[in-house]
């Protein structure tokens, strides 16, 4: 398959669950665009916000019209992400990042198994 | 008060985690669902609107770094757009009850994937490239 039509392939999919599941679209997304469409992982990694930002936008649109959103309720959420992500960008070089991954894995797996109980 | 601070709390955690990523948007849902007691559908919708800012900052710095491949964002972002509207209506329309499972599965394939990634480490690589 040619490259572009597995970027296509990948783009859609992860839209798709975005949609679904009103988030979660990045990680698949990080993992095809590295193990198939062998994308440079740094690249790979910023793009895929790039990439998940318009499906987000759309969605919560959708979501917008169709549901109520609670605004309020989201607001806290809002200023604490925020925050993290400022945050986030100057504490990046010290974080022991396997361990991090792995812990988040396992939160992955728990929730995974919350939700199929 | 508590109803402010606790999700204020964890909006910083998962953002620090989307800056360094992905995977914060996915953590912050299971936070609100499975700690706080949102209802599946508000949560989805939180965290949606949660994402617009904080992935907003960070491409700012991404862009500036030219971390953005092109040929992926052109590719990518069209047919991604169209699955995200039509499975975004398809969820509105759906009981939420519905997409349970099929989440539950999401996550533990994400997890298995994540846990056993052979890949090099990606924030190994950028603190790497920060270090020179």
């Amino acid at each position: 398959m040619k490259n572009s039509s597995k970027l296509a392939l990948s783009g859609l999919a992860a839209g798709a669950v975005n949609g679904a599941f009103g988030g979660g679209g990045g990680m698949p997304l990080l993992l095809m665009l590295k193990n198939w469409c062998h994308a440079d992982t740094k690249k790979a990694y910023a793009s895929c916000v790039a990439v998940i930002l318009p499906f987000c936008t759309v969605s919560a649109a959708v979501y917008a019209f169709r549901t109520e959103l609670d605004w309020r309720a989201a607001l806290p959420y809002l200023a604490g992400g925020f925050m993290g992500g400022l945050v986030g960008g100057k504490i990046f070089t010290r974080v022991p990042n396997v361990w991090l991954r792995r812990i988040f894995a396992a939160f992955l797996l728990y929730g995974g198994v919350r939700y199929l109980l | 008060m508590k109803i402010f601070v606790l999700p204020l709390l964890i909006g910083f955690a998962a953002g620090i985690l989307s800056a360094w990523g992905v995977g914060g948007g996915t953590l912050l849902l299971l936070c609100m669902t499975l700690f706080l007691g949102v209802d599946q559908r508000t949560a989805q919708g939180i965290n949606l609107l949660y994402f617009l800012p904080t992935a907003g900052v960070s491409l700012l710095f991404h862009q500036k770094n030219g971390l953005l491949d092109k040929e992926i964002l052109r590719r990518a972002i069209p047919w991604g757009t169209a699955g995200a509207i039509v499975c975004s209506l398809l969820a509105t329309a759906a009981d939420t009850a519905f997409l349970r499972k099929p989440f539950g599965l999401f996550l533990l394939c994400t997890g298995l994937l994540t846990l056993f990634q052979k890949q090099q480490d990606p924030l190994g690589e950028k603190r790497n490239a920060r270090g020179k």
